[in-house]
């Protein structure tokens, strides 16, 4: 494997996200070990693995909501394990993340849930209600705005999700489980989302245990395996 | 302005969904400040008495019986050159007799008796406010006693010492009183904000994973801290001056203590304020402490 300094170009591509001798464990059981790891700006990565395999750990890291016992993390150009505490907030402000089970919050309306990570950093509002309308078409639940997340289906409550990830326009897209909840037809629609985001540009990580994922995207594969990386493959087509 | 208006819109729907838990905490924060209220009340009541009687202080400078007129004027200039008196008025032997018979008509026989007048002539003295405290005038006596043809120098020490011990007593329990019953209302705002964020703890984790800073997070809370404490001392203030009325109907209703009643002073509008913004420091205190005791990492 070619070993660049984080962030630089390398044969026309610069590095987003790189990990070096990264472990770490919980209670004494090894929850990633040694896992070294290179993904491009503007690439689309699936995160394979069984439940308990370290996608999920590996996720947390790159957010700084974990620290690892040993090696190094590089997000965007930034080394996450020698960040300050006060200097997380403006990196997961540049990384969207889309959990399994939405995390929305449920007195709040569609656009409410979606202008946070806008509003956290202080955006005006004019430029909070074009960011939202945006994101929210993006994703296909322009319509469902002023509705709260009790009243939308499984799918939407996923795209609303989705759409509060990009609404600020991070340069990184990490989904955990994505399609966790979701039927195959859902599944499918999630994906193609995923893909017409990263055609936007944004590199997209999707850390999954589904086959069916895999099988429609076909692009690069990282499988972990007791928190160790397995060699490379691709999805299929 | 936006992120402003959202942050004080949390702190009030914070309080809106913890309704019962707001107005317990306000309830208990307004009784406990209350408490402290009374001793501050009866201080300050009293720290205004003791003004007033030290205000109202007047010393008696007695001259030795033989001395002669032009010595009684060098006493006389040596006082007025004084920087600390105020006044002096000068009270003859036979003045002091006149206005001993005239306050007890019924002793005057006793004097007759002795044939010569025993009252000796005296200066009395108001002093400079500057010189009025305990201290001051107990000092400024013992300095006149050793003028030559002054005899003694009489005050009402005892009742002002009597006074200062009481106020400074009153003062030491309020100020113990103040410190436990604070730590008491900083510990009721403390567990009302530790119920919003238990509550609110899902939240407060995505609001992080969405980058909102520290204080992004803890600011609604501080607000939410500082609003209880300040409603729960002007509570307290309402309920103390409906107190403070009700005492004093009551002394007027009696009579005994007529007149009294109309030296008695409520808090000033300063000191008003001055306890909302105690009450404010307190609930932002008591919301600093849960925040912190939270978790750095969660809140």
């Amino acid at each position: 494997m070619h070993s660049k300094s984080p962030g630089t170009i390398f044969d026309g591509k610069t590095t987003m996200i790189q990990l070096i001798h990264v472990s770490k464990q919980y209670d004494q059981r090894s929850a990633l070990s040694d896992v070294t790891l290179e993904i491009d700006k503007g690439e689309f990565v699936l995160l394979m693995g069984p439940s308990g395999a370290g996608k999920s750990t590996l996720l947390r890291l790159l957010i700084g909501a974990e620290q690892p016992d040993e090696g190094q993390i590089f997000v965007h150009q930034k080394n996450v394990t020698t960040l300050k505490p006060s200097e997380i907030p403006y990196l997961r402000r540049k990384v969207g993340t889309v959990f399994q089970d939405f995390r929305l919050l449920p007195k709040k309306s569609v656009f409410d849930n979606v202008a946070l990570p806008l509003l956290v950093q202080g955006v005006s509002s004019a430029d909070i209600r074009r960011k939202v309308t945006e994101a929210l078409r993006a994703v296909g639940v322009e319509h469902k705005r002023d509705q709260f997340p009790a009243g939308l289906s499984t799918g939407e409550q996923q795209r609303v999700c989705i759409a509060r990830a990009i609404v600020n326009g991070p340069v990184v897209l990490l989904a955990d489980e994505p399609t966790g909840n979701l039927d195959p037809v859902l599944t499918t629609e999630i994906i193609e989302l995923f893909k017409l985001i990263n055609a936007r540009g944004t590199t997209v990580v999707v850390a999954t245990h589904d086959p069916l994922v895999m099988t429609q995207v076909n692009r690069r594969v990282l499988t972990l395996s007791q928190g160790r990386l397995l060699p490379e493959q691709r999805g299929l087509a | 302005m936006r992120t402003l208006s959202y942050l004080l819109r949390e702190s009030w729907v914070n309080m809106r969904t913890n309704r019962m838990t707001t107005m317990v905490a306000i309830l208990t924060t307004a009784f406990t400040l209350a408490c402290v209220g009374i001793f501050l009340l009866l201080y300050v009541n009293l720290r205004a008495a003791a003004g007033w009687l030290q205000d109202d202080i007047k010393i008696m400078v007695y001259l030795d019986d033989r001395l002669a007129s032009d010595s009684i004027a060098a006493v006389e200039q040596h006082l007025r050159g004084d920087r600390a008196v105020a006044s002096l008025v000068f009270i003859s032997k036979e003045q002091a007799l006149g206005e001993f018979k005239a306050q007890f008509p019924s002793e005057s026989h006793l004097l007759e008796g002795l044939g010569q007048n025993p009252l000796p002539a005296s200066f009395v003295v108001a002093l400079s406010p500057l010189s009025r405290s305990p201290d001051s005038v107990k000092r400024w006596a013992e300095r006149v006693r050793q003028v030559a043809g002054v005899s003694k120098v009489d005050y009402n020490q005892d009742w002002i010492d009597a006074l200062a011990t009481v106020i400074r007593s009153i003062e030491l329990v309020a100020i113990g009183i103040g410190v436990i019953l604070s730590a008491a209302a900083v510990t009721i705002i403390a567990n009302t904000i530790r119920l919003t964020l238990f509550s609110r703890r899902d939240e407060i984790a995505i609001l992080r994973l969405i980058g909102a800073t520290t204080s992004f997070i803890r600011i609604p809370y501080l607000v939410e801290g500082a609003v209880l404490g300040a409603l729960g001392s002007t509570l307290s203030l309402v309920m103390l001056k409906f107190m403070y009325e009700l005492f004093r109907q009551q002394m007027r209703a009696t009579g005994r203590f007529a007149g009294l009643d109309n030296l008695m002073a409520f808090f000033p509008p300063s000191v008003c304020l001055a306890l909302i913004a105690v009450g404010m420091g307190l609930g932002f205190a008591g919301s600093f402490v849960s925040i912190r005791r939270f978790g750095e990492g969660k809140a």
